[in-house]
């Protein structure tokens, strides 16, 4: 055993030079990344990035090619002490044929030692989930519905959600964030949120972690992310003086207009911009991902 | 492979432990229907159509009474509960499995609590189909002199023989059905293939090696020498094999995405 130094102040994930193969293919490359306990973390990445395999591997569902993995200090592999705090209810979640909406929510409590049933019972309610409904008649949305009941319930430690937005519709959204922050200002725990819809959960986060094709892009307060990069709009004229020589990562024009967003300004660049009768808008999370992961290249190009 | 064995300095109490594995046995039981009233429903439909063939036989055949119904001796009626069963626990297998870690239970807890629930229904069943082969004695057939839960292979030695033949069948197929099971779950469909074709080779191979030996006389009088309880004792050594083999592949066996 490694000496499990687990003092609340250090990180409760710790991965290293993780790889995992399938085949020839590597879901996750070289992953090397830290949580600290009691935020809110967004694992952000497209279709495929790997952000399930990666999930699947700290709660010990896959098992790592290379690298190695420490969950409160220890690795997660078949480790009841570990495992038994932490809840991953996976979006793709297979439940038994046979059963019906309420027999999860029997079950759920004899493995989560912090269940909380009121709060089961409360979101049960919120998300009008029919108890009595065979489990593989509900809809996508109500699916995904009981994988957040489930992780809010449990109170796990370390709680994953994994696509918790898919199918929900807007009330439905507006529940979980709600029910999510007022729940964790009471008990803290970490957090990770899966998903590729970012803008849906982007205020939540305090902190991000892009993946994409197996790598980390970014690891960054959620913060500080959005304000790496601003967009600047006004005549096409004015905006080209202005950007001339700037980092660009993205341009959009209509007729005389343009909206180009570069890398974060200084305090004097900012006044010169408004000096120059231009607005300075800021950018969403998702949009900055979508470039930071897609299309840098393509614009570095278009630039130049 | 050892390796993984915990000693976690997260400490999981002793009875922690034992209680999630408990709990596994309690999550295959959250919906009872699969395990209990489906092959009860089955069986007791099976037993009506028999009892109905029963009396068409005895009226229909003019010979002493029950004896034209003395051949179901050989009846292989009840013989679908032990394959009802073996499918009950590969499918256990194949959806408790990913159910269960997603419920953050090790695969060392979800072995150990499957295994427990197949001794557990095991003995029920055992139970069960014993008191039923005491009353078809008892009725002498149920009235009509068949024989479906005291069928020649369940042993003509009595009760207690029979309740340790029915609890060792319950048991193969249990843990058979499992093993086949977690083949499939660690290596999919190539594991099935390789599976199959190793066993279909294997018992052809037995087959031909007996034929070709003149043995079939020797196996032939192997079987009656044991007899239906000494052959189910010996039933017991491919059930722990598979029992065996089952936690050994799925301890490093991952589920579908």
């Amino acid at each position: 055993m490694t000496a499990a130094t687990n003092s609340p102040a250090g990180p409760i994930v710790r991965v290293s030079g993780l790889i995992k193969r399938f085949g020839s293919f590597s879901a996750v490359d070289d992953v090397s990344f830290a949580l600290e306990p009691d935020r809110i973390y967004g694992l952000l990445g497209r279709n495929g990035a790997g952000k399930t395999t990666l999930m699947q591997l700290l709660t010990a569902q896959q098992f790592a090619t290379a690298g190695s993995i420490e969950v409160f200090g220890e690795s997660p592999v078949e480790n009841p002490g570990v495992l038994r705090r932490v809840c991953f209810v996976k979006e793709s979640q297979k439940y038994p044929e046979d059963w019906r909406v309420k027999h999860v929510f029997a079950s759920a409590p004899w493995f989560f030692d912090n269940w909380d049933a009121d709060l089961a019972e409360r979101l049960i309610a919120d998300f009008r989930l029919p108890l009595n409904r065979a489990i593989k008649k509900v809809s996508r949305g109500q699916l995904s519905a009981i994988g957040v009941v489930v992780g809010l319930a449990s109170r796990a430690p370390l709680t994953f959600f994994d696509e918790p937005y898919l199918g929900l519709d807007a009330v439905a959204r507006q529940i979980f964030y709600d029910r999510l922050l007022e729940d964790f200002a009471k008990h803290p725990r970490t957090v990770v949120l899966s998903t590729h819809l970012i803008d849906e959960v982007s205020a939540l986060l305090e902190h991000v972690l892009v993946i994409d094709d197996g790598r980390i892009l970014i690891d960054q307060d959620a913060e500080e992310v959005r304000s790496s990069a601003v967009t600047v709009v006004g005549g096409r004229a004015a905006v080209d003086a202005f950007v001339a020589g700037r980092e660009v990562l993205h341009r959009d024009g209509l007729g005389g207009l343009a909206s180009v967003t570069v890398a974060a300004l200084g305090d004097a660049d900012r006044r010169d911009a408004l000096d120059a009768g231009l607005e300075l808008a800021p950018v969403s999370l998702q949009q900055l991902i979508v470039r930071r992961t897609n299309t840098t290249e393509k614009e570095f190009e278009q630039t130049s | 492979m050892t390796a993984i064995a915990p000693s976690s300095a997260l400490g999981t109490p002793r009875s922690a432990q034992t209680n999630r594995i408990w709990n596994v046995v309690r999550l295959h039981f959250t919906n009872t229907w699969v395990i209990i009233q489906t092959p009860a429903i089955i069986l007791a439909l099976i037993f009506a159509v028999n009892y109905a063939i029963w009396s068409v036989l005895d009226v229909s055949i003019s010979m002493e009474p029950g004896e034209a119904v003395d051949g179901t001796q050989w009846s292989g009626a009840a013989s679908f509960v032990f394959v009802y069963m073996s499918v009950v626990a590969a499918q256990a297998i194949t959806v408790t499995f990913p159910f269960a870690l997603g419920y953050s239970v090790t695969r060392r807890e979800y072995y150990l609590g499957t295994s427990l629930l197949f001794v557990l229904v095991s003995a029920g069943y055992a139970v069960v189909m014993t008191i039923l082969a005491a009353i078809e004695e008892a009725t002498n057939g149920w009235g009509r002199g068949g024989h479906m839960f005291t069928a020649v292979y369940f042993g003509e030695e009595g009760g207690l023989a029979r309740l340790f033949v029915f609890f060792a069948m319950f048991l193969f197929f249990f843990f058979s059905g499992a093993a086949i099971s977690t083949i499939y779950m660690r290596w999919r469909m190539y594991g099935m293939i390789a599976f199959w074709t190793v066993l279909g080779i294997a018992l052809i191979g037995l087959v031909a090696l007996v034929t070709y030996t003149r043995s079939w006389p020797v196996v032939g009088e192997w079987f009656a020498t044991n007899g239906a309880s000494g052959v189910a004792a010996w039933l017991l050594v491919p059930t722990v094999v598979s029992a065996v083999t089952g936690y050994l592949v799925l301890r490093r066996a991952t589920p579908k995405n």
